[in-house]
């Protein structure tokens, strides 16, 4: 078994993790076709998003700007998917697949951002819990309970109620609601890797517990926190686009796709413009989808035991 | 305060009472006067009303949303009332309710002497018993409780001769039942003579050609003496309701239902304006403007509670099938329209400079706002302070633009001649309807213009109860032009109820007046047209006034709306009344 390594090794593959080395866990993930393709629909949308500026220059429509008078018939509805807008334009005469891609952005900052910032706090809060124990386990354990029993809806609408929406204020919210899965996985772990001879050799040799857990726990933990924020990702999105549909995420004018989503039901406009739900909904769905499936692979694929790759 | 809430601005939100004179109400009139309705009425069945939003009182007294009013249709009656008919200009002529008719004015217009209908009766729980003239006075007493005054309040301390004394007198009672009781009963009202049981006169302060309109509010409404035993508007005032209207509240859930029943002491004979065809009216609140319209659709409910409530997308598919259960009633509503805030020292005080404010003017596409509400089908671009309709609106534009499509070249010279630079500028707007859509269209077109928006999102309930109405809010700048709207409170010879609110300020802060806008050249026309009895004079006048408050800049009007109303199909001889901009629920049949 692998994680008996001394601090430098672990240190060094850390990125790579236990058992095989990053080259096995590609090649298995690459046997799996649903993680290929969802890894590729995930790499166009980034590109998709990191491209909004020049999809705006090349087809000339800026993402907030309105088209009243080719964009909209007289009496205000959307213009359907066609050569000037290819996938329409929404209720303002804005083209839907320009703000497609500016809300990519916006979704998948969000996404990594807050899956990020996630995974940071519970990986800190899941090793210090795991590692101390005892009070500060106990203490951290009922704050993550806390956390977790409350309504998610009720509090970001309170909280949208005070501050006023933005984008920020929607980031903290998803992340304080997002941190404790993972601390509560991470602290499993740490509660049995601290038993582990390794980590007694380390303290033997007189490290600091603050050396144990960023130097011989954490890269143990490579593997749960990479899936479990992968996981999070899809997920951080949803959260960003429930919010942004229920009018307490981004401001408009600003293009989300839960915004564009909710623009659409508003008002009924989805009645007589199709694409203004069908396009934004099926990006979220290939988003969210996507990174799901991608994080399953990856779970496989880094699981020793998996059978994946060894060919059947 | 003066008013009544009617703003509600854009959007499928409430509206209010209409004013269509005379003056050309645009080709909607035309739709609006067809109705079904052949053959007699059948009495009988359940009429079922859907509401977005709960009533805003159960107090005849208080009651100002546009809803209510169709509520107090049912369980209240007036001095002065309308027929619902067809024909616009019918539906707007006074007509005697608990008046036998409608009195001339002696004394050179300062005098109205009122002769009650007899048979019309107060639902007590001791029996039936006729309403009589002191039930009047007791009413208007009730306007200014010192528990809550009414927002119509304004309109008649400024017309009745001692009613403002009253009122000074009333702040100072303790607002307990028995107080208040002891203060109504023991203090006159110097202007209100119940002469007898039968007969009542009312003296004016100065001659006001649009009393009867005031009368036919449901602010208006007579009193028994038993209501006083309730704290105003309370939830036992509202569970002890006396109505005198042909039905009662049956069962009130706040934010859920309205249940009302007949009335066993309203007689048919005594009332020449309200059938009463169906037996039961159910009210449900808390549903979306598109749940509403499935529902109309589907048949599953008959009437909508608030007006404007259908989605445009589904309007324009009423539209296309040229759907006969759909009318559209021109309301002489301005919505919406842009206070600028002249308070603020944002922008180092710039929106209190007149250039800047005039500059913004020519900056917004009000063709697009338009557009946004369906086009000219639905809405038409408005440039003055009254819609059409009111007395005293005219085709001008102080501030023309190619197409009234905004002139961002115009803002932009006149920006620079005044020195503003940079201009950024705080927008509020409701999360609601079609008011996100306004926003980032008004947003769109001062960006044209060199001047930056900021959006800021309000929850839709506290738009005008805790944001705008708020001074401070004003004072501190949070926020810098406001969009809003406006309904007229009354028929007819409405301009006052334009003008009064909003636009005048006498030194006591008022609601809907949000930057105590005051202007003594219009306060004066204001003054000659409510003297004058000749219509043509009056509405020359109230021109003025209008033109006087644009030159001014503090509102930026941007489009007026027709309000479209929908029903279900077994929905017979849906006529509207004019105060509630909705068909009558007290002349309706169903078809079964």
């Amino acid at each position: 078994m692998s994680p008996v390594r001394t601090p430098k090794q672990a240190a060094a593959v850390a990125a790579v993790v236990q058992r095989g080395s990053t080259s096995l866990t590609l090649r298995r993930l690459r046997r799996d076709p649903a993680s290929m393709i969802a890894a590729v629909f995930i790499l166009l949308l980034v590109l998709f998003a990191l491209c909004a500026p020049l999809i705006a220059a090349w087809t000339g429509h800026g993402p907030n700007e309105q088209f009243r008078d080719t964009g909209l018939s007289p009496s205000g509805t959307p213009v359907a998917p066609g050569g000037q807008f290819l996938l329409g334009t929404d209720q303002l005469g804005r083209d839907v697949f320009v703000r497609l891609a500016y809300g990519a952005q916006v979704s998948l900052m969000v996404g990594v951002l807050a899956s990020l910032a996630a995974a940071t706090i519970g990986v800190v809060v899941g090793v210090v819990a795991g590692y101390l124990g005892g009070v500060v386990d106990t203490i951290l354990s009922r704050v993550m309970d806390l956390v977790m029993s409350v309504p998610f809806l009720l509090c970001a609408i309170a909280l949208v109620s005070v501050f006023g929406p933005s984008l920020p204020l929607s980031v903290a919210v998803i992340v304080f609601f997002s941190w404790t899965a993972l601390g509560r996985v991470i602290r499993g772990q740490v509660l049995a890797l601290r038993e582990r001879e390794f980590v007694e050799a380390a303290r033997s040799l007189g490290a600091s517990h603050v050396s144990i857990m960023i130097r011989d726990l954490l890269p143990n933990l490579a593997v749960p926190i990479l899936i479990y924020s992968t996981l999070m990702i899809p997920s951080a999105i949803v959260f960003e686009a429930t919010l942004s549909f229920l009018g307490l995420g981004v401001v408009p004018p600003t293009a989300s796709w839960g915004g564009m989503l909710a623009e659409a039901g508003n008002n009924s406009v989805y009645l007589v413009a199709w694409w203004l739900v069908i396009f934004p909904g099926l990006t979220l769905l290939g988003a969210t989808l996507s990174f799901n499936i991608l994080g399953d692979g990856l779970r496989d694929a880094l699981d020793p035991r998996s059978q994946m790759g060894r060919g059947r | 305060m003066k008013l009544r809430k009617k703003l509600m601005p854009a959007a499928v939100t409430i509206a209010v009472a209409m004013t269509l004179t005379t003056v050309g109400c645009s080709n909607a009139k035309t739709a609006s006067t067809a109705t079904a309705g052949a053959g007699s009425g059948v009495p009988g069945g359940t009429l079922k009303v859907l509401g977005q939003a709960d009533v805003d009182h159960l107090d005849p007294a208080l009651g100002a949303m546009v809803g209510t009013t169709s509520i107090m249709r049912a369980i209240s009656r007036q001095l002065i009332s309308y027929k619902t008919v067809d024909d616009a200009k019918e539906r707007l002529v006074p007509q005697g309710d608990l008046a036998t008719s409608v009195p001339t004015p002696t004394d050179g217009g300062l005098t109205y002497t009122f002769e009650i209908r007899q048979g019309a009766m107060w639902d007590i729980p001791s029996g039936p018993r006729q309403i009589v003239a002191a039930d009047f006075a007791r009413g208007f007493k009730r306007l200014c409780t010192p528990v809550q005054a009414s927002t119509m309040l304004g309109y008649f301390t400024d017309a009745i001769v001692g009613m403002q004394s009253f009122c000074d007198g009333f702040e100072k009672v303790a607002p307990t039942p028995d107080a208040m009781t002891a203060y109504v009963e023991g203090t006159p009202i110097s202007g209100v003579t119940a002469v007898n049981d039968k007969t009542l006169t009312i003296k004016l302060t100065k001659p006001a050609g649009d009393f009867a309109y005031m009368l036919s509010l449901n602010n208006a409404s007579p009193a028994p003496v038993e209501a006083l035993k309730y704290v105003p508007d309370s939830p036992e005032y509202r569970s002890n309701y006396f109505s005198a209207g042909p039905y009662r509240i049956k069962s009130y859930t706040a934010d859920k239902s309205l249940i009302l029943e007949r009335n066993p002491a309203w007689k048919a004979e005594a009332d020449p304006l309200r059938k009463a065809y169906v037996d039961t009216i159910e009210v449900t609140f808390g549903l979306t403007a598109d749940a509403v319209a499935q529902q109309l659709q589907a048949g599953s409910a008959d009437m909508s509670l608030e007006n404007s409530s259908i989605p445009t997308a589904v309007l324009e598919q009423m539209r296309a099938t040229n759907d006969p259960k759909l009318t559209t009633i021109a309301a002489g509503r301005v919505d919406p329209f842009l206070w600028i805030n002249t308070k603020t020292s944002n922008n180092g005080g710039a929106l209190q400079k007149l250039e800047v404010r005039q500059a913004l003017e020519y900056a917004v596409d009000k063709a697009a706002i338009v557009q946004t509400f369906g086009g000219t089908q639905n809405a038409k671009v408005q440039n003055g302070i009254f819609g059409p309709g009111v007395i005293g609106y005219h085709d001008f534009d102080l501030y023309p633009t190619s197409g009234s499509k905004g002139d961002p070249a115009k803002t932009k010279e006149l920006l620079a001649k005044a020195g503003v630079t940079n201009l950024t500028l705080k927008l509020p707007y409701r999360t609601k309807g079609l008011e996100p859509q306004i926003a980032q269209t008004l947003q769109a077109s001062f960006e044209k213009a060199g001047v930056t928006i900021q959006l800021v999102p309000v929850n839709p309930s506290d738009y005008y109860s805790k944001f705008l109405t708020n001074h401070e809010n004003t004072a501190n700048g949070t926020w810098d032009i406001a969009p809003v709207g406006w309904t007229p409170d009354w028929q007819g010879g409405a301009a006052r109820s334009v003008f009064q609110p909003q636009f005048t300020y006498t030194g006591t802060p008022q609601g809907y007046n949000y930057v105590d806008y005051n202007n003594d050249k219009a306060n004066a026309l204001a003054a000659q047209a409510l003297a004058s009895t000749s219509p043509d004079e009056q509405a020359k006048l109230w021109a003025q006034v209008d033109e006087a408050v644009m030159a001014d800049a503090v509102i930026i009007p941007l489009a007026s709306r027709l309000d479209t109303l929908y029903r279900s199909a077994r929905v017979q001889n849906f006529t509207p009344y004019a105060l509630s901009v909705q068909g009558d629920w007290t002349n309706v049949w169903l078809k079964r």
